[in-house]
């Protein structure tokens, strides 16, 4: 694909390459496409300022909803994981932490915040970032699941001590959730530096010289990955030097 | 204004459940809903509150040092002086009335159901549909209709063993006193008052002729303490949370947008 880019006269041309299959897509957007109604049918009972909205037939119709989106929102990685088991549990395997993650945490201010790329080391598919993003959505969906299926079909049935418990992480898995999908709606829609994340996510498709910039290990494999980005940091130290 | 109290003396309880029925034909309730008349081998009856059934007697069988005897409990809100219920209520339908009885205001309740697992006594009962959560909350207001206009709750005005009182509540605690010392000394060894303290002091002052656990009252009963650590703690956190968050996303996008350029399309 070729583009003009505003203000300056040449023509690049960018190289697509696959990234995401279709269903890991669907699975995402089904999740958010969940997620963020459920988020904020809850925070009415969260947040004073919204009680008008918790009350009464108000109330009642905000919880139906609720209840409906929560259905979707917890079919969606089961259904994920009957029609494609492999590549559920590959997606699994990709988010958990590993010690190689650390060097991301300790390069991450310079790296965002500074656009100091040789701060950062050679990312996955996932960069560290987003698999801490995963894990925290994996693990709330759980207790999202465990305590929102008590609430709703607890009350009587189990003994209140269990029901206030599920309410209590209810909003601790919601606290953690929220917190997170704010941050990554931010790198997703509003870094300058990520900004073939989005397109990635709608398309499937990223940028060739994208990939190899922000997602190295990825592109290149471990080994090639390290060694670029070992030559990466000398020449920053030899500018720097100066 | 004077918080006000009903005295419940179970030793002159007889058990006719008069003040079942006029509860419902004051407040409007359904007799046979929830409940149908059978025989479950116990005089009791019906067998549990529900949204129709705002007070009960509770009949118990016990043995005690002088032998067999029916206890009769009335049971209903206690309109605690640190109301759970009150506490967790999103909505703001439960609410603490000047007078000291916790009110319901029902076109408020969304059918959350908080009250219900919170309340340490067991009170509110929800009238829902477990599927859509489409419901109400119930439980006795202590006819806060007829109470803010000087008449006596319709179970104390009907009551014809004249085990019912009402009125401010430090008169209530000191009848309640006078009333065990009088049983003491005619032998009731075991008689005793149940409400002055718990949970910041109840509406309903007691007059027991046996421990509070030989009626089903808790012995030890406390403000829930998940509902403090959720209220407190959680919820507060939260919104530190989402503060930080915000802010440091804020910050993040004015520093990236100071020092980074949207990187080239390549």
């Amino acid at each position: 694909m070729s583009v003009q880019i505003k203000g300056k006269p040449e023509i690049v041309t960018i190289q697509w390459i696959p990234k995401y299959t279709l269903m890991e897509r669907i699975v995402h957007w089904a999740h958010t496409a969940t997620f963020i109604p459920l988020l904020l049918t809850g925070m009415v009972l969260y947040f004073p300022f919204l009680q008008p909205l918790a009350q009464g037939e108000a109330g009642i119709f905000l919880r139906l909803i609720h209840r409906i989106a929560a259905v979707f929102f917890g079919l969606v990685p089961i259904l994920y994981a009957i029609i494609q088991p492999r590549r559920f549990i590959m997606n699994i395997r990709d988010f958990l932490p590993e010690k190689e993650d650390i060097g991301w945490l300790k390069g991450a201010i310079p790296y965002y915040l500074f656009g100091r790329h040789e701060a950062m080391p050679p990312q996955g598919r996932f960069n560290a970032g987003e698999k801490l993003n995963g894990l925290v959505m994996i693990i709330a969906w759980v207790v999202f699941g465990i305590t929102g299926l008590i609430m709703w079909f607890g009350k009587g049935v189990v003994s209140p001590i269990i029901f206030r418990w599920a309410v209590l992480f209810h909003d601790l898995a919601m606290i953690a959730s929220a917190c997170m999908f704010l941050i990554h709606l931010y790198l997703a829609v509003a870094h300058p530096l990520m900004w073939a994340a989005l397109v990635s996510m709608r398309f499937g498709v990223t940028s060739a010289d994208y990939a190899a910039e922000h997602h190295a290990k990825w592109f290149y494999g471990p080994k090639r990955a390290m060694e670029i980005w070992e030559a990466k940091k000398r020449e920053a130290a030899h500018k720097g030097g100066h | 204004m004077a918080r006000l109290a009903m005295l419940i003396d179970t030793s002159q309880c007889v058990g006719c459940r008069g003040c079942q029925v006029a509860c419902k034909q004051w407040n409007d309730r359904e007799g046979w809903l929830y409940s149908r008349t059978r025989n479950r081998g116990t005089y009791e009856n019906p067998p549990d509150l529900s949204p129709h059934t705002w007070t009960r007697i509770r009949f118990t069988e016990y043995t005690g040092p002088d032998g067999f005897r029916w206890l009769f409990l009335k049971e209903g809100c206690m309109h605690c002086g640190n109301p759970a219920c009150v506490a967790v209520c999103p909505t703001g339908a439960l609410k603490k009335h000047p007078y000291g009885m916790v009110t319901l205001e029902r076109e408020l309740c969304n059918g959350c159901g908080y009250c219900s697992q919170f309340c340490p006594f067991n009170i509110p009962r929800l009238e829902f549909d477990p599927l859509t959560g489409k419901g109400k909350s119930y439980k006795c207001t202590f006819c806060q209709d007829r109470v803010t206009n000087g008449l006596l709750p319709s179970c104390v005005k009907t009551c014809p063993a004249k085990a019912l009182d009402f009125g401010d509540r430090e008169e209530i605690v000191a009848k309640a006193m006078a009333r065990v010392e009088e049983l003491k000394a005619r032998g009731y060894t075991q008689a005793n008052v149940y409400g002055v303290n718990e949970v910041g002091g109840l509406g309903r002052i007691y007059v027991l002729i046996a421990p509070p656990e030989a009626y089903g009252l808790p012995a030890k009963v406390e403000f829930p303490a998940l509902a403090t650590v959720w209220q407190k703690v959680v919820q507060p956190l939260g919104g530190v949370a989402f503060g930080a968050t915000i802010l440091g996303i804020l910050g993040a996008f004015f520093i990236a947008r100071r020092n980074i350029r949207m990187e080239e399309v390549k």
